[in-house]
């Protein structure tokens, strides 16, 4: 294939970011990925397989993956992983039970090869519950600290019910991801 | 209510207002700009030469430097559109015939997709007619069929981004069938031994009881120390209580999570709206609740009647226990089996008001439509049924003091 038209191409798909959405089940990424896109909240059933939405963010289309998380299906999530560009790991910050799963879980992902060059925006969502974990707290128990060093990551907290949070979390990941392919180094 | 509100209206496609601050809004459009407009006018040139050395010819803003930086940004560009483009390209092999936009094309996907989900139930049929006492070999066919299943799906996932999302859900569903037939066959040709897809964690099916998972506690040891960095505080709720009634009655809407766990025989009443309720590891327990305007989980409950109302329900490792519900979206269940379902029929004084306050006074009717995470299939799962009406409790009254259910 000729330079010309691999550019042709590229001016499509130019502008076009692939990310993936996954954490447990109950964690909130239906409700954000509907927030975000202006949609009725009202009525949402646990995710079966996944949904897309395509989202004109500032200069940027997302093509945003909102895959369920079952513990039945966290097995197929491997196979959203390809060309991934931004990760956004969703945590209830309510569900003090099951922080431990949450980890190991978000461990594994990162193990992961194909998402190795992946931003990584962590929301703790569910800010707007009394007793949820502050951002700060959420970030000891999941021991982000201890990230690989190449890894861009960041944590926000966020509310799906309020909307507060959501754009500082998604301003941050197009601008990351935007200054790791598009910026001039 | 909604604060995006201001940031566009319900389409499926539409602007988010950038929130960035200045600086960095204006370092993201410019190089966006620049990027655009380098590809525009490379194209321009490219058309009439191919040394790269002229690109930016015609472009009198730029610096060689800069000339530069945006070669090698294109570079970087067509790096990552050409991986796209092999990785999608060596999932096709089977398709030849179209060249000019084959990738994107919704048809040419759908038939290639007809073409291997025909050979994947050729191979389960033929799996099940030629059967063959040698177990190594039905293994080996079985592990082919499974992998099979795997790169369709795989196909399917990656496509998914041009498909239109009908195409998308029916392959899904497609496959999911095709998984089930296989895990039937299975059962058939390799009894009692549990079959699991390749890559999955086969191992990690959570025991609920005490915590004897050493693999999980030596995962943890590796990148922590100690368990947690501090004591995660409690969360209001009934815990470790055997053959006792518990009561609570929220004022307002000020409560948020509550948590129900370890009891035996235990009766709870929850009076008033919370937002979210933790329920796990109960025996013999009877739960009433008021509306959930969240979600409720539960995990590992065995022979316990529930009676709640709540935007969502998640129910895993359910075991012989009823469930009268209201819920505005579907049920699911995974990991449970012998559960029946209801609908609501809780009263105390003020219930009214409450469940419309928290947008449950409508019946949905969802309390039938339960999804069985473990059983993805068109056919009634065997997990769960309707409770026969004639077993039904008829309503459960209860108050501060008193309990009464008033059988059919
Ligand atoms: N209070 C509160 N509830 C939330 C928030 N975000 C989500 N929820 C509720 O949490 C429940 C789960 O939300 P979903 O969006 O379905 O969660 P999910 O992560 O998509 O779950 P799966 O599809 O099963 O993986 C719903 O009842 C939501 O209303 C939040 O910020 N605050
Ligand atoms: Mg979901």
């Amino acid at each position: 294939m000729g330079l010309l038209s691999i550019i042709r191409k590229i001016k499509k798909k130019e502008k076009e970011m692939r990310i993936l959405m996954v954490g447990l089940d109950n964690s909130g990424k239906t409700t954000i990925v509907l927030k975000i896109n202006g949609e009725d909240t009202s009525v949402i059933s646990p995710t079966l397989g996944f949904n897309i939405k395509t989202i004109t963010y500032q200069k940027y289309t997302l093509n945003i993956w909102d895959v369920g998380g079952q513990k039945t299906i966290r097995s197929y999530w491997r196979n959203y992983f390809e060309q991934t560009d931004g990760l956004v790991w969703v945590v209830d910050s309510s569900d003090l039970r099951r922080l431990d799963d949450c980890r190991m879980e978000l461990d594994n992902l990162l193990k992961e090869e194909r998402l190795s060059g992946a931003s990584l925006l962590i929301l703790a969502n569910k800010q707007d519950i009394k007793g949820a974990l502050t951002p700060e707290e959420i970030a000891k128990v999941l021991n982000l600290e201890a990230m690989d060093k190449t890894r861009h990551w960041k944590i926000v907290g966020c509310s799906a019910y309020t909307g507060e949070g959501l754009l500082e979390g998604f301003d941050w990941l197009v601008q990351d991801i935007a200054s790791r392919i598009y910026v001039l180094d | 209510m909604p604060i995006l509100t201001s940031l566009g209206h319900s389409r499926s496609h539409q602007k988010i207002q950038p929130g960035l601050s200045q600086a960095k809004r204006e370092s993201v459009t410019e190089c966006a700009t620049h990027s655009r407009r380098t590809m525009e006018d490379e194209e321009e040139s490219l058309s009439s030469s191919s040394n790269p050395n002229h690109l930016h010819s015609d472009s009198k803003t730029l610096d060689p430097a800069l000339q530069k930086k945006h070669a090698s940004m294109l570079e970087r560009l067509a790096n990552r559109h050409q991986t796209r483009l092999d990785n999608s390209l060596t999932r096709r092999s089977a398709d030849s015939d179209s060249s000019s936009s084959p990738l994107e094309s919704t048809s040419s996907f759908l038939s290639h997709f007809a073409d291997s989900k025909r050979s994947i139930e050729e191979q389960l049929a033929r799996c099940r007619l030629t059967p063959t006492s040698d177990s190594a070999e039905v293994k080996t066919r079985l592990d082919c069929i499974s992998s099979s299943i795997s790169d369709l799906e795989k196909l399917v996932a990656e496509k998914s981004y041009f498909l239109p999302s009908y195409e998308v859900r029916s392959s899904l569903k497609t496959i999911s069938d095709l998984k089930q037939s296989l895990e039937i066959l299975n059962a058939e040709l390799i009894p009692r031994k549990k079959f699991s897809f390749r890559n999955k964690a086969a191992k990690k099916e959570q025991v609920i009881e005490p915590k004897k998972d050493t693999v999980k506690e030596k995962e943890v040891e590796i990148r922590k120390p100690e368990k947690t960095a501090f004591a995660i505080p409690e969360s209001p709720g009934f815990r470790h209580k055997t053959g006792e009634v518990l009561l609570s009655q929220f004022k307002g809407s000020e409560i948020g999570e509550f948590t129900i766990s370890d009891l035996d025989s235990c009766e709870v009443r929850l009076l008033g709206c919370v937002r979210a309720l933790f329920i796990h590891r109960l025996r013999k327990c009877r739960i009433y609740v008021g509306p959930v305007m969240g979600s409720i989980l539960i995990d590992g409950v065995e022979e316990c009647v529930f009676v709640m109302a709540s935007h969502q329900i998640r129910i895993h490792n359910a075991k012989a226990s009823d469930f009268y519900l209201r819920v505005r979206s579907r049920p699911i269940i995974e990991d449970s089996s012998s559960v029946r379902f209801a609908p609501y029929c809780l009263s105390y004084e003020g219930i009214e008001r409450d469940l419309k306050e928290a947008s449950l006074d409508e019946e949905t009717g969802n309390w039938a439509n339960v999804d069985d995470f473990r059983w993805l299939r068109a056919v009634q799962s065997p997990n769960w049924s309707v409770l026969p009406e004639a077993e039904r409790v008829r309503i459960v009254k209860i108050s501060n003091s008193d309990c009464r259910a008033e059988e059919c």
